[in-house]
């Protein structure tokens, strides 16, 4: 389990990353290296150009834009999940840290590595969609932004193109009120998700109101969770709502279906944590 | 005693050191002498091994599960710079023979697969290379052109199999490997008098050891002696040189094994004969020291170590009163492609298959069943977790259907303390006992009264809380006569009466104790013990013991540890050695004080005249004196220079199998006792469980190091809940193994662990080894997934949930409570 | 491809090397540098191994190249302590029996470090989640957690003699 040869490149400043992303089609951005070396040492993947973004100072960042939390390309997951901003600003994304991976990996990996990355059963991935952030994805002649329902098109597939990189990721802070709940089931703790669910949402005299709400693990890639939302749209909390729009998505999705995790477990898995993180998001809205 | 055991006398102890308190090192937790070099990084495991000249070797596998091999290009592999040969099964063929089988008659395996491939990742070409990473790029421009055949991965159909489905047609016309039935004692008529008969049909998958360091040999080729040099992560050192000489074409003697530091062994780096072969021959070809570690795909998918996976169909004969009469079953197991060593691990369970209750006889059917994966080998319980398990679900069937509490009906039908030495069906005999005590100390320990006023607490508020008791036996030494008793009569194979374990040791002219063991480190404590056993009965400091290991050419008796046995093994070469220095340093001291042997004693490193104060000669003196000044001593050869012995201790207590196999004769006869108490809480929901509370009580005899065999019993535990909870090899309709990798294969962290374990010991010792000690290193994995079983069971009793099968992982769990629940809606 | 020139500094020595880019940081520090004491599990990140410090970080070395460390301070167990220097952590790790087989070791070793480094007392359940990435397949864990307590206490003791007034 050795990597095959590349050609290695460790550019100073974003622009003379962009340009030899813009030379090299086929190159592998480095981040973290978390999910792209393992692939690696498989041999799964095999890059001819390894662009190595780690000396890039610029791309090293958390920072608050008003409403807005911008995340760079290189903000290690430690760092993020020790964040006094994060855990003021995006108290989902500082819990959400404790069912990812472990101490080790935390350190390296970042948070727009692993959005690349774009696992169906990782966690980051369906959070975004739940917070509606936006991907900012540049190249050599520009940038533009993707809203992260739209980036995870499939397993390993987003809609970064050749030549572009996720530099930052923009989260919309949740406005004040809200609540919010996070749940998931692995064999382990730091696993991949069997399944995870969060959501976010408020309540406004007594209603649900901007329900969001997104899963990993069932399906290609991380899910909005369209059908819950609109059935919760409007409706007094309830644990009988609940269970039954969970039961409802739940029906509606298309699990990977393994040997060792059925189609209907996950299934299972969103009946049961679904309800659970809205109630917990219930307790937390103010 | 049923009549059929009449035949198998228990011999008189040989034991000479009586278990007593008051000794000095015995029964310490010393730390461990193995640990400073490890915890500096300076082990020496096998990947630390470098050979001047040393090239390394990577593999190309099968991704097939069954596959004929069409043809394989190597030349644009050979072409790689840094490439010093790329080698087929066929070459290989030139200078190797078929690997070495214990099984009668045996399944040919090649060390690289020739014409076929019966699994995914069986190796078909090796490249030898300047490095690993030049080998893998050679490795992955090997053509090879494949026609593939039916894959076998059900236990059940690949019994039918027919065709291109059959994996070794030239011998073998079914997938069925051997069909051996055995019935010890009146097993018929006991069925046929017994109130009701107990039936459940039992599932045990396939995981396996997965020790955090691969296998890996470093082999040279000794073209003027005509030998090999080779060094081997395995427990088995000593004797491999006589399995596989035959494979390699050398004599034994040709073939000098060197042994490393083994990071974990667990039993699956017993058996690595097969990339021993493949290395050596390679070093050969190549013409090059070659060194080959597996990686971790590899290890998962090559090893010939995946653990027992078997589908029983169990029935247990019990009288109204709830007294068990008998026990039989008819075990289908899933071998995987070869059949390394036959009956193997059935015969292993036999040492202690009826469980520490009393049962009059006991019949069983083996099936081996040959699949598309990879072979079995040895892992810790060799076979015996699966039927402790077996039994201990039998048991719980059995109170279920009585009506009785599941404690008090296993304390009825256990073997009573003045009962020992106890015989049970298969003529293995249990040494000594208190399963009583061991009992008693578990439920205080867990608090179970407490904890039974909780669950129904508990359940009351509709959680799922349960508690489980499993109460095991945990055999440990093994005789000889386990490798072969069970195959068939007609060609019993190598029917060998020996299991030894042996030592040197040597005073040198400093005074240091230098011993030599014949036996490699596994993540046991050989040293510790050594060091300890040898400072009791020598009186010296145990930081005058130093230990080596001997290499197969220099040191053999020593069969190493493996099934339980080494301490109490090597404890009987370190009284042999002691006694026979003991003997010397008297002779030699007693003339350089001018007294009598017979009036001088071993006091603190020192002969000292006995009742006399300042009387002495330190050992240092001693053997100076013996080593360099042999004209201070009389002539003749009880005074020759130099202060040092070789002792061998053979197994304390073995018999011969039955000749017509009506017994099997002593075996497996050191026996501890184990009893876990648990309580879970299962999420319904999400099938998750949760462990609340844990007590494991084990009893394994004198304790040298109570630390070390905690560290055992803990780390055997944590074994056990990975295999109940988490662990299992998953393949999918064409034999492909899913998850043959740590992300997915899914082995307890430290989150898994429950927080509160609470560990006990009693100490029965045997009578028979000496001091009384007996084997500890498997307990853990022999008792956990019985009590965690039972206590899963327990929790979902309200919903009618039986586990029949491990692991239950979450999905498979909930799968269960999914259709439990169904059925209960149906039945309303 | 073309080798690289490195410098960085291996357990406080400055080392330069020249490196193939593809070259992990395992297989580097094993072969190169000549430091056995990093194990190699899985190369694929789960077991924690090859966990060493990389800039006073816990990381993988199975999932870093060399390449990378040009101008890093690389700690590997080696750097920890000496036969007749143990640091406290491997004294801790040898009285409370935190090891048997030894191979997971030096990457526990280097996840305590860590830890202790950032949470000078720490939980039970924190102790758990800083080697929860760390695989054993000996021990079950209970004496490595009880070792790193028992560091953590060591540790503790010497920095409050450090700092009163001699």
């Amino acid at each position: 389990m050795k990597p095959a040869a590349f050609e290695y490149h460790r550019p100073d400043d974003l622009p003379s990353a962009l340009a030899l992303l813009r030379a090299h089609e086929d190159a592998s951005v480095l981040a973290g290296g978390q999910s792209l070396v393992p692939m690696m040492n498989y041999r799964l993947a095999q890059p001819d150009h390894l662009v190595d973004i780690n000396r890039i100072d610029e791309l090293d960042f958390i920072r608050a834009e008003s409403a807005v939390i911008v995340i760079g390309a290189l903000a290690r997951h430690r760092t993020i999940q020790s964040s006094p901003l994060i855990a003021e600003r995006l108290p989902m994304v500082a819990h959400a840290y404790e069912w990812i991976a472990h101490a080790a990996v935390r350190n390296r990996g970042t948070l727009c590595g692993n959005l690349c990355h774009a696992d169906p059963a990782s966690e980051m991935p369906a959070l975004m969609q739940v917070l509606e952030a936006e991907m900012v994805l540049a190249r050599a002649d520009g940038t533009r932004r993707v809203p992260a329902v739209e980036f995870f098109t499939g397993t390993y597939e987003t809609a970064r193109a050749a030549g572009e990189m996720l530099t930052e990721v923009r989260i919309p802070t949740p406005p004040a009120g809200s609540g919010w709940g996070f749940e998931e089931v692995s064999m382990r703790k730091g696993d991949f998700a069997w399944a995870a669910v969060g959501c976010q949402l408020r309540i406004d005299n007594g209603a649900l109101v901007d329900v969001r709400m997104a899963a990993a693990g069932v399906g290609d890639c991380a899910l909005r969770l369209r059908g819950i939302e609109a059935a919760l749209e409007g409706e007094p909390p309830s644990a009988d709502l609940f269970a039954q729009a969970a039961h409802d998505a739940a029906e509606a999705l298309d699990p990977p279906d393994t040997a060792a995790v059925s189609a209907d477990y996950r299934r299972d898995l969103v009946r049961a944590l679904a309800p659970r993180a809205l109630t917990a998001a219930v307790a937390r809205a103010e | 005693m049923s009549s059929h055991l009449k035949s198998n006398v228990i011999p008189p102890s040989r034991q000479r050191e009586k278990p007593r308190a008051g000794l000095t090192w015995i029964g310490q937790s010393i730390k461990r002498v193995e640990d400073p070099r490890i915890l500096t990084g300076k082990g020496g495991y096998i990947d630390d091994v470098v050979v001047a000249g040393m090239a390394q070797a990577a593999m190309v596998s099968s991704p097939h599960a069954h596959a004929r091999i069409v043809s394989i290009d190597t030349s644009k592999a050979k072409e790689v710079p840094g490439v010093i040969g790329v080698y087929t099964g066929a070459d290989l063929a030139t200078v190797v023979d078929p690997c070495p089988s214990f099984a009668s008659p045996p399944v040919p395996q090649h060390a690289m697969a020739i014409d076929k491939v019966r699994h995914v990742g069986e190796v078909v070409a090796a490249v030898v290379a300047e490095d690993r990473y030049i080998a893998e790029d050679a490795a992955a421009l090997v053509e090879v052109e494949w026609e593939v055949l039916p894959a076998n991965v059900d236990i059940e159909a690949s019994l039918e199999a027919t065709g291109d489905a059959v994996l070794h047609p030239d011998d073998r016309k079914s997938n069925c490997a051997l069909d051996e039935s055995f019935a010890f004692g009146p097993v018929e008529a006991d069925f046929a008098a017994a109130d009701r008969v107990i039936t459940r049909r039992l599932r045990w998958n396939r995981s396996s050891a997965q020790a955090i360091e691969t296998c890996g040999v470093v082999a040279q080729w000794d073209a003027f002696k005509g030998g090999y040099t080779i060094h081997a992560n395995t427990n088995f050192y000593s004797f491999i040189p006589f399995v596989i000489g035959g494979s390699l074409r050398v004599s034994p003697g040709e073939l000098k094994m060197i042994p490393v530091l083994t990071g974990g062994s667990f039993g699956s780096k017993v058996f690595i004969h097969k990339i021993i072969i493949l290395t050596a021959g390679l070093a050969r070809l190549a013409g090059v020291p070659v060194k080959y570690i597996e990686d971790r795909l590899e290890h998962f998918t090559n090893s010939d170590s995946h653990g027992s996976d078997r589908l029983y169909d169990c029935e247990l004969a019990v009288m109204e009163d709830g007294s068990f009469k008998s026990m039989r079953f008819t075990v289908l197991d899933d071998y995987g492609a070869y059949l390394q060593f036959g009956v193997g691990t059935h015969g292993n369970a036999m040492a202690q298959v009826t469980g520490p209750y009393r049962i009059g006889s006991f019949g069983m059917r083996v099936i081996a069943v040959l699949t598309n994966k990879c072979q079995q080998g040895p892992y810790r319980g060799f076979g015996s977790e699966v039927t402790n398990w077996v039994m201990e679900r039998m048991v719980d069937a059995a109170a279920e259907e009585l009506g009785r509490d599941p404690l008090e009906l296993r304390e009825q039908n256990m073997i009573q303390p003045d009962e020992f030495p106890y015989m049970i069906p298969t003529g293995n005999i249990y040494d000594s006992g208190n399963f009583q005590e061991v009992l008693g100390q578990a439920r205080e320990m867990f608090d179970l009264d407490t904890w039974r006023a909780k669950v129904r607490a508990a359940r009351a508020e509709g959680r799922c809380v349960g508690v489980g008791v499993a109460t095991c036996m945990e055999r440990s030494v093994y005789g000889p006569t386990e490798w072969w008793s069970l195959n068939n009569r007609e060609t019993p194979g190598f029917t060998l009466t020996s299991t030894p374990e042996g030592i040197s040791a040597r005073i040198d002219p400093s005074g240091k104790l230098f011993v030599t063991l014949n036996s490699c480190m596994v993540g046991n404590s050989p040293e510790t013990v050594v060091t300890q056993i040898l400072a009791e009965r020598l009186t010296v400091d145990p930081a005058d013991v130093v230990i080596n290991y001997a290499d197969s050419q220099t040191g053999f008796n020593g069969v190493g540890p493996q099934g339980s046995r080494f301490t109490a093994m090597v404890a009987g070469a370190c009284v042999t050695a002691s006694i026979r220095l003991e003997e010397k340093l008297k002779r030699f001291g007693a003339h350089m004080l001018q007294r009598r042997p017979e009036d001088v004693e071993l006091r603190g490193g020192m002969v000292a005249v006995k009742g006399l104060k300042d009387q002495e000669k330190s050992f240092a003196e001693i053997a100076l004196t013996s080593s360099f000044f042999r004209l201070s001593f009389p002539d003749g050869e009880e005074f020759d220079s130099g202060m040092e012995t070789t002792a061998v201790y053979d197994h304390p207590l073995s018999t011969d199998p039955h000749p017509e196999r009506e017994h099997l004769g002593i075996f497996y006869p050191i026996v501890g006792h184990i009893c876990h108490m648990v309580a879970v809480e299962v999420d319904p929901e999400t099938g998750k469980v949760e462990i609340l509370d844990y007590a494991a009580v084990h009893d394994n005899g004198t304790i040298v190091n109570p630390r070390t065999l905690g560290g055992q019993v803990w780390g055997g535990t944590a074994n056990g809940i990975g295999t109940t909870l988490s662990e299992q090899f998953v393949y999918d309709a064409d034999g492909q193994f899913t998850n043959p990798n740590f992300a997915e294969f899914a082995m307890p962290t430290a989150h898994e662990m429950p927080t509160n374990f609470k560990l006990g010991h009693v100490e029965t010792p045997s009578p028979y080894t000496e001091y009384g000690i007996k084997g500890g290193g498997e307990g853990g994995r022999l008792g956990a997934p019985s009590a965690l079983t039972s206590a899963i069971e327990d929790a979902l009793r309200d919903r009618g949930v039986k586990i029949a099968a491990l692991p239950v992982t979450p999905p498979i769990l909930r799968g269960l409570i999914r259709d439990a629940d169904a059925a209960a809606v149906a039945a309303e | 491809m073309d080798k690289v020139a490195i410098e960085l500094t291996v357990n406080g020595r400055a080392r330069q090397a020249l490196v193939a880019p593809r070259v992990l940081l395992s297989d580097f520090i094993r072969q190169q540098l000549a430091l056995p004491g990093t194990h190699v599990g899985c190369e694929h990140g789960v077991c924690g191994s090859c966990n060493v410090l990389v800039n006073g970080v816990a990381v993988r070395s199975c999932l870093m190249f060399a390449v990378q460390l040009d101008g890093a301070e690389l700690t590997t167990v080696e750097g920890f302590g000496g036969a007749d220097t143990l640091h406290p952590i491997q004294e801790a790790f040898w009285e409370e029996h935190g090891l048997q087989c030894g191979f997971c070791t030096p990457g526990m070793l280097a996840a305590a470090s860590e830890l202790l480094a950032q949470t000078p007392d720490p939980t039970e359940a924190e102790i758990r989640e800083a080697i929860a990435g760390n695989l054993c397949r000996c021990t079950g864990y209970q004496y490595i957690i009880e070792a790193i307590r028992s560091a953590a206490r060591k540790l503790r003791e010497a920095r409050v003699e450090t700092t009163e007034p001699v």
